[in-house]
């Protein structure tokens, strides 16, 4: 048995050099000046723009595509307001139901072919017809029209003044009708897209190392100005702590999803500065209207008074976070400054509840991991409205059930989070009120009031914004006044780069988007 | 029993193995609550588009007809399209399975190779100062959480030292894909730059995730060799003159060796499941991290691919374990 030592010894041996000449050598050491590298915590799903919903997905498909419009860039800083990108000028008719658009000369997709209004009506059919995710953006739309290669006509089923907003979306993309080549099983070509891009944007993926990294290069065929970057590289890096050190030692210029209290250590670190904007992310609490005694509006008042806003967002958010004011947030056209916000004020929950006349009172909230700070926040609820006699349960689920009991209102009070898809008020009022959409889809307090339904559905079928900002504040009035959620706070966005980076342009409504296009490396 | 009727029984009882388990997988995963067609829809979608969805995933079936479906696509060897990552579930398990495999690979080299040594040493020094360490040694690395030995590792390594990466597989691009095992692949198309860069980026992950291993090879080599140095035949070994590093190597070591076999075969799959923790650390795309996303998301092909695939390796290692046996043991050979 000589025979074993020997081996065993000589395995060791080889391995051990093997693994002494690997640690010879070099690891990667700051990223080059042309090259930029973000790392993410999570890899993307999918990089088919009719297909993907997630934002992680965006960070690589929105570069990678151009849109009818885009947000207009004001004083270096993202705005709501929208501006032309493959269209030249639009014409909306005064029923708002047909839009007519311009398209602008020389856009090319990456394999040199014209962007043309063939391609438009392709993009938005194939959105339509593929029938997944995104295409409840586009759902209103009744037909397309290619009037001549420049000219194309959205026909709308009913007036829906959200369309141009919604233009903005990554669904929104326009991809190269010769995706059709690699189209197999009727799919439209989803498979070869889920990992390819195929658009006219200032960069294009070259390569998907699945879990690993995605490789993006500039487009040879890019209508706008030449961006500084020759390559980006897409890292995924799982564990937060990893990133930090990642980026701390130069090999990642950009460093998302960092904890707060890790950006805290951050601040002030040399070569390294911290994004922290508002978002339009918030969190709020669905109160089940038609659980009782939820079903009164003096019990869903008290609830509203008895949270401590401030001591939650200081808390657990470390003060990274403003409470809301109405539905509509801070930043998005339709905010109204002067609608009632509840205040912390126990002494008059525990009134309105004896008003109510309601005691021994149980309630469950309902809530997953999927947030770290849903379970904290599940503790304060409980203290808080303990502290006014209704007892709480914590009630855990995985996501997937917790999201299930949502749409079937098997809930008392639950917890989540919502971003708007385009920059809308409708996104808020509409989704959250309008008794049409009860469960996930959007009214997740079963919450139902006529006039509120009749004021936000006008709202979306006028054309005029001042006009329609009128409607929602009047609905949002009487929402307010009737507590369906409580209103907890909007988050703020925040993620670390190196210093050298320049040109980032933050738009609340582009989270996990960087305009690589116009930035570059000092 | 020859090698040969060991082997034909075991593949036999596989197609039952993995027929049950898929079974139990299916039931299990379509009783949860959670509905994958408005995952796949999309949470806000109307519940028009999410029915549209069930009856393209063919949800809208009874349970059994759902699960008939499954098996016949099985034993063709489609395994569905991911509901998280619309991808194949097969296209995703051959990218990520070989990750998680080299790495549990590399780890096991590392405990056996280390630990089996150590193990020796212990036992033929025992109680003396050698042992001491090595059996302290051996309790902390049973005892080490890996996700906090790997922070550790990747700050003093990476982060301090600068000496190796500090998360991925490989930096630029990977070799010719042949196996998917990049350090594989490297050496057998001659890519030295590949391989260096994949040896180092293996180094960290499989010292976090050996080292449990290690203390846990170490103290069942040693416990296996004190019982063995107690044996009549080791006496008669020293009775007829034979050096101390032949009786220890050659005879105290082979029998030793016997029962830790079956202890290391089950390591392996316990190195399987495992890695997640490491998986995470290191950034390291392998399984672990599909599945934790899959169960996250109810994504049941994907769950019910790799438990497909998961429980197959099960099985296969067993058998190499088994095949080890007899390979080491006449005895068994000559039983069956």
């Amino acid at each position: 048995m000589a025979a074993l030592a020997n081996w065993i010894s000589a395995l060791g041996a080889a391995s051990a050099a093997l693994f002494v000449s690997a640690a010879m050598a070099p690891p990667a050491g700051a990223t080059d000046r042309d090259t930029l590298v973000i790392g993410k915590s999570g890899d993307p799903d999918n990089l088919d723009p009719a297909v993907t919903v997630t934002n992680n997905s965006w960070t690589a498909t929105y570069p990678a595509y151009e849109r009818l419009v885009r947000f207009k860039v004001v004083d270096g800083k993202g705005s709501t307001n929208v501006e032309g990108e493959l269209a030249k000028s639009w014409e909306a008719s005064p029923d708002g139901k047909t839009y007519t658009f311009t398209l602008v000369d020389g856009h090319k997709f990456a394999d040199g072919s014209p962007v043309d209004a063939a391609a438009v009506k392709f993009s938005f059919e194939r959105v339509l017809k593929i029938k997944k995710g995104p295409y409840s953006i586009f759902e209103q739309i009744g037909a397309i029209d290619v009037v001549d290669p420049h000219t194309v006509r959205f026909t709308l089923k009913e007036p829906f003044a959200p369309f141009l907003s919604a233009l903005v979306d990554d669904a929104g993309s326009i991809v190269d009708p010769n995706v059709m080549k690699h189209e197999t099983n009727g799919d439209m070509g989803q498979a070869y897209l889920a990992d390819h891009t195929m658009g006219s944007g200032a960069f294009e993926v070259t390569h998907w190392e699945k879990g690993q990294q995605i490789a993006m290069a500039p487009n040879p065929h890019y209508a706008g100005a030449k961006p500084a970057f020759k390559s980006v590289v897409i890292k995924i890096v799982k564990e937060a702590s990893a990133r930090r050190l990642q980026l701390e030692k130069g090999d990642l210029d950009i460093a998302e999803d960092i904890p707060i209290d890790q950006l805290k250590a951050l601040k002030g670190e040399k070569g390294i500065k911290i994004v922290d904007e508002p978002s339009f992310q918030v969190t709020y609490l669905y109160l089940n209207n038609t659980h009782k005694p939820l079903d009164q509006v003096k019990v869903r008042q008290a609830l509203s008074y008895a949270i401590d806003y401030k001591g939650i967002i200081d808390g657990i958010l470390l003060g990274q976070a403003e409470q809301m004011r109405g539905a509509i947030p801070d930043g998005m056209w339709g905010h109204d400054p002067s609608v009632m916000q509840y205040s912390y004020d126990p002494q008059k929950a525990k009134a309105l509840l004896a008003e109510a006349g309601v005691k021994n009172v149980k309630l469950g909230y309902l809530y997953a991991k999927t947030d770290p700070t849903w379970e904290p926040l599940g503790l304060v609820v409980q203290q808080a409205l303990g502290a006014v006699g209704i007892k709480v349960d914590l009630q855990e689920f995985a996501y997937p059930t917790m999201r299930s009991k949502l749409n079937e209102g098997d809930f008392d009070i639950a917890v989540g989070n919502w971003t708007p898809d385009y920059a809308d008020p409708s996104m808020f009022m509409n989704f959250w009120f309008d008794s049409k959409l009860k469960g996930l889809p959007g009214d997740r307090a079963f919450y139902s009031n006529p006039k509120v339904d009749e004021l936000i559905r006008k709202a979306t079928a006028t054309v005029d914004q001042g006009e329609r900002t009128k409607l929602y504040q009047e609905a949002q009035r009487i929402a307010v006044a009737e507590a369906p959620y409580i209103l907890l706070y909007q988050r703020n966005y925040q993620f670390a780069m190196r210093d050298n980076v320049k040109g980032y342009v933050y738009n609340p409504m582009l989270l996990q988007i960087w305009n690589i296009a116009s930035m570059s490396k000092e | 029993m020859s090698f040969a009727n060991v082997v034909r029984r075991r593949l036999i009882l596989l197609v039952f193995v993995v027929f049950g388990v898929s079974l139990v997988t299916f039931a299990i995963s379509h009783m949860i609550p959670g509905d994958p067609a408005r995952m796949m829809a999309g949470e806000r979608a109307s519940n028009e588009v999410v029915a549209h969805m069930r009856a393209v995933l063919g949800l809208d079936k009874p349970l059994a007809v759902q699960y008939l479906a499954y098996l016949r696509h099985l034993a063709q060897g489609d395994l569905g399209i991911s509901i998280l990552t619309q991808r194949p579930v097969l296209d995703d398990l051959v990218l990520f399975f070989p990750a998680t495999i080299e790495l549990a690979v590399a780890a096991l080299l590392f405990a056996i190779l280390l630990g089996v040594p150590l193990g020796v040493l212990s036992a033929i020094a025992k109680d003396r100062a050698v042992d001491q360490v090595t059996r302290t040694l051996s309790v902390t690395g049973i005892s080490t959480p890996a996700f906090w030995l790997g922070l550790l590792l990747i700050y003093l390594f990476y982060g301090r030292l600068g000496i190796f990466p500090g998360s991925g597989r490989i930096d630029g691009p990977p070799p010719l894909h042949l196996t998917g095992f990049y350090t594989l692949d490297a050496a057998l198309t001659g890519n030295w730059p590949a391989l260096a860069s994949a040896l180092a980026h293996l180094f960290l992950p499989a010292l976090t995730l050996g080292f449990v291993h290690l203390g846990i090879v170490t103290r069942q080599i040693r416990s296996a060799m004190l019982e063995v140095l107690q044996e009549d035949y080791v006496r008669t070994a020293k009775a007829s003159g034979l050096s101390r590093a032949q009786i220890v190597l050659d005879h105290a070591l082979r029998n030793a060796l016997i029962p830790s076999v079956t202890m290391i075969g089950l390591a392996f799959g316990d190195l399987l499941y495992g890695a997640v923790l490491t998986e995470t650390v290191f950034a390291w795309p392998g399984m672990g991290n599909y599945v934790v996303q899959s169960i996250a998301a109810l994504d049941f092909p994907a769950i019910m691919g790799f438990t497909v695939v998961a429980s197959t390796a099960y099985v296969l290692v067993n058998l190499a374990v088994d095949l080890t046996y007899m390979f080491l043991d006449p005895q068994i050979r000559a039983v069956g």
